[in-house]
């Protein structure tokens, strides 16, 4: 097995040297963990944030489905992940609408 | 503790030179948590790629690994793995390259059924080329050498691999990599020729003029066209027309495997064995 | 102990392989050189070897590289319309330096042909059989002999120069029947020279990294040394590039590699050549006949002489200017439209050498050659 070290309490992060932007993490999200903040100095002008990691559930879709090895999902042993609420699908399709950039803008 | 992918990939070539969102990514990840997951030392394993995007998966894994000429991919495999029959040797081959310009070998890896995990990348257009009409390629969708509607037929890939005798027939997308990740896990356990029929996204060129320009949308249409193969089965022939089957569509265990019967030969040779004759095979004609 | 034995050329060809060491033979019929592939699918799994008949020509050759990049010593065999098939991964082989002997059984043709005839019609696409820039190393046996000791020949200096060794039969020479002095068989076993290979760190590994004038350094798959391999231009590593530098010094050291080291290449053999005064050149089953008119030409008082190449590529250029400046009457002889005669004008600098040429699948008789010489001097 293959392993690495989760950051400090950290549920999910990201290489932002990797990320080409493509949205899919964003996509995948079922939990509005992530979204697109407006960055013009990257690749398509975007770029990925871990906007709400206290809402991640652990569910390794985004680090699965992401082409560039650009994000990252701690084992289970390393974190303890939330449960998956009402609201917390909202904000995800919520951000969805949005073309997967950031509510806060 | 989390996966640790660096191990695996050639870190001087990251990031990948694919688009934004190119499932090939997605597949060379899935591959990747595979071979980790069966303890398979990367000394033991020869990737040999064909000409296009999915050509360049080769040079991102840190194995043994070959970059062939366009359509060639199953006849380096079959060179090298006869010569090193116990290392796993997998092909990774376009749409194109596996069923255009390769079919011949691909026709005939599969009739083998030698030891080759085939992985071919199928998002039904030439890509690295920039979007010329490959045999998947949707009917009446443009393509730069069909602008006006494309003509040419189809063929599915896997019904091509279960007629001509591979062994594991399986097609996944890019869209469940769980699956896919399971899939390139039994095909690499496999003892014979595994077909893998992989759908991935191409948005930057069949995408783009065919009304699906961003990631999301062409893998949400690879979603609409593909179905889990008993629900498939259980349509009628109008229902079936358009759709996809993925999951194992094929599973043989017993038929014979090309690098064994080759080394009943060299025993025959070798005085250690009478000659090889029908009685030696279930299927003979 | 040399060994005497009744075979034919390509019996021997085949039997040369697996006595140098040959472990792989991918292939696929072809008239006149099928018996290659006959013989050699006896003997490879005997000695614990492959031979695979492929789908087509280019399934055969892709196989035998695939095996050579694997670290096998690797052969395909074939003939004229074979080596046109083969042409594009002749090119992969030479560009990603793998090292694989291919045998070429000449027939008549352009394309189809004269099947079961001879020729030498393909000398001049051995030279260059695969677009782009490249040095061809080429071999041409003159007898029964020559097809086994050639192709042992091929086999060490494919390993030492890291490329693909063409080895020229034609439909005369595979399919003649007779004895063949062979050298002793530990002395073929003890004269392999295996390609070089790294033993050092594998961070220090660096298979195309090598000095300009020298071949790149393959270890064997499966070994603990990873690299890539690729048609595509490639750095140290074998990974794909566009660097200016490097490419412009990849394709000046695959010419290099093989320039550089000439004197390892060139072989020749000179008949009667020392009180000659007409120059008679020739090669393959041809010279078998040029031989003969020279020995009937010296019965009626016409000194004649011989040079034959038999590394046709790259070609002896300097002996060949040598001879164009000592002799004033130069005949070339070839079953083709003067296929080599083009290089030997060129080395010899001078639009004058005669011709003897055919191209109707039959061979030359030692009368034809006599006449042409009373002919033309």
């Amino acid at each position: 097995m293959s392993l690495m070290k989760a950051p400090e309490n950290t549920p999910v992060w990201t290489d932002e040297s990797r990320c080409k932007a493509c949205d899919i993490c964003v996509a995948v999200c079922p939990a509005g963990v992530l979204a697109m903040r407006y960055e013009p100095h990257s690749v398509l002008g975007a770029m990925i944030t871990v906007e709400a990691p206290e809402l991640c559930i652990g569910c390794n879709d985004c680090e699965l489905a992401c082409p560039d090895f650009a994000i990252f999902v701690a084992d289970r042993k390393e974190y303890k992940f939330a449960k998956l609420t009402d609201a917390a699908k909202e904000r995800a399709e919520a951000i969805k609408n949005n073309k997967y950039m950031t509510l806060s803008a | 503790m989390a996966f640790n992918y660096d191990e695996y990939l050639r870190l001087e070539k990251m990031p990948t030179l694919w688009c934004w969102g190119c499932g090939d990514g997605v597949i060379l990840k899935a591959f990747i948590r595979a071979i980790d997951k069966l303890g398979i030392k990367k000394d033991d394993v020869c990737v040999v790629s064909g000409i296009g995007c999915s050509g360049r998966f080769s040079s991102y894994v840190d194995f043994n690994t070959v970059h062939t000429t366009h359509g060639r991919t199953v006849a380096y495999a079959t060179g090298i793995k006869l010569a090193n029959p116990d290392k796993y040797v997998v092909c990774v081959a376009g749409d194109g390259d596996a069923l255009a310009i390769g079919g011949n070998h691909t026709i005939h890896g599969c009739r083998r059924n030698i030891d080759i995990t085939m992985i071919v990348i199928n998002n039904f257009i030439y890509g690295l080329t920039n979007s010329q009409t490959s045999p998947t390629t949707p009917r009446g969708y443009w393509s730069v050498t069909m602008k006006q509607g494309n003509i040419d037929p189809t063929f599915d890939g896997c019904e091509l691999a279960i007629a001509a005798g591979a062994s594991f027939v399986a097609r996944e997308k890019v869209t469940e990599p769980k699956k896919l990740e399971k899939v390139f896990v039994k095909a690499l356990q496999h003892k014979g020729f595994a077909y893998l029929d992989i759908l991935s996204n191409c948005h930057i060129n069949l995408g783009r003029k065919n009304k699906m320009a961003s990631a999301m949308e062409n893998l949400d249409w690879i979603d609409e066209i593909t179905m889990p193969k008993k629900k498939y089965d259980a349509l009628s022939d109008e229902e079936k027309v358009n759709i996809l089957p993925t999951g194992i569509l094929k599973e043989d265990t017993e038929a014979e495997e090309y690098c064994d019967m080759y080394g009943k030969l060299q025993e025959v040779y070798q005085g250690k064995r009478d000659k090889i004759t029908p009685a030696d095979f279930k299927k003979v004609i | 102990m040399a060994r005497e034995v009744i075979s034919s050329g390509n019996d021997l060809a085949a039997m040369a392989a697996v006595d140098a060491g040959c472990m792989f033979f991918g292939g696929y019929p072809i008239t006149p050189s099928s018996e290659v592939m006959h013989t050699i699918s006896d003997l490879l799994p005997k000695v614990g070897g492959t031979c695979i008949q492929m789908e087509d020509e280019i399934g055969g050759i892709c196989a035998a590289i695939g095996a050579a990049m694997s670290g096998v010593r690797s052969m395909t065999a074939t003939s004229g319309p074979g080596m046109s098939l083969k042409a594009e991964n002749l090119g992969l082989a030479q560009m990603a330096e793998v090292p694989l002997v291919v045998v070429d059984v000449m027939r008549g043709g352009p394309s189809t042909g004269l099947p079961t005839r001879v020729s030498q019609g393909d000398v001049a696409q051995a030279k260059n059989p695969s677009h782009g820039d490249y040095k061809s190393i080429t071999l041409c046996a003159g007898d029964l002999t020559e097809c086994y000791t050639e192709t042992v020949r091929a086999f060490n200096l494919a390993d030492r120069f890291m490329q693909p060794v063409i080895v020229l039969l034609d439909e005369t020479i595979g399919h003649m029947h007779g004895k063949a002095v062979l050298p002793d068989l530990e002395e073929v076993k003890a004269g392999i020279k295996p390609r070089k290979t790294f033993d050092g760190p594998v961070e220090e590994y660096r298979p195309y990294g090598v000095a300009q004038d020298e071949p790149a350094v393959l270890n064997p798959m499966f070994k603990g040394y990873r690299y890539h391999f690729t048609g595509l231009h490639h750095d140290a590593m074998g990974f794909p590039t566009e660097e200016i530098e490097t490419c412009r010094k990849l394709i000046d050291r695959l010419f290099r590699k093989v320039d550089e080291h000439r004197d390892e290449l060139e072989y020749n053999e000179e008949y009667k050549l020392d009180d000659a005064d007409i120059l008679l050149i020739g090669y393959g089953s041809a010279s078998l006949a040029i031989k003969e008119a020279i020995n009937r030409l010296r019965d009626e008082g016409i000194k004649a002489g011989m040079f034959r190449p038999i590394t046709l590529w790259p070609s002896p250029e300097e002996r060949l200017f040598e001879l164009g400046q000592k002799f004033d009457k130069v005949l070339s002889v070839e079953l083709n439209q003067g296929q080599y005669l083009e290089e030997i004008q060129r080395a010899m600098g001078r639009k004058d050498i005669q011709k003897l040429t055919k191209t109707n699948g039959r061979p030359f008789s030692p009368q034809d050659i006599i006449d042409k010489v009373k002919e033309v001097f």
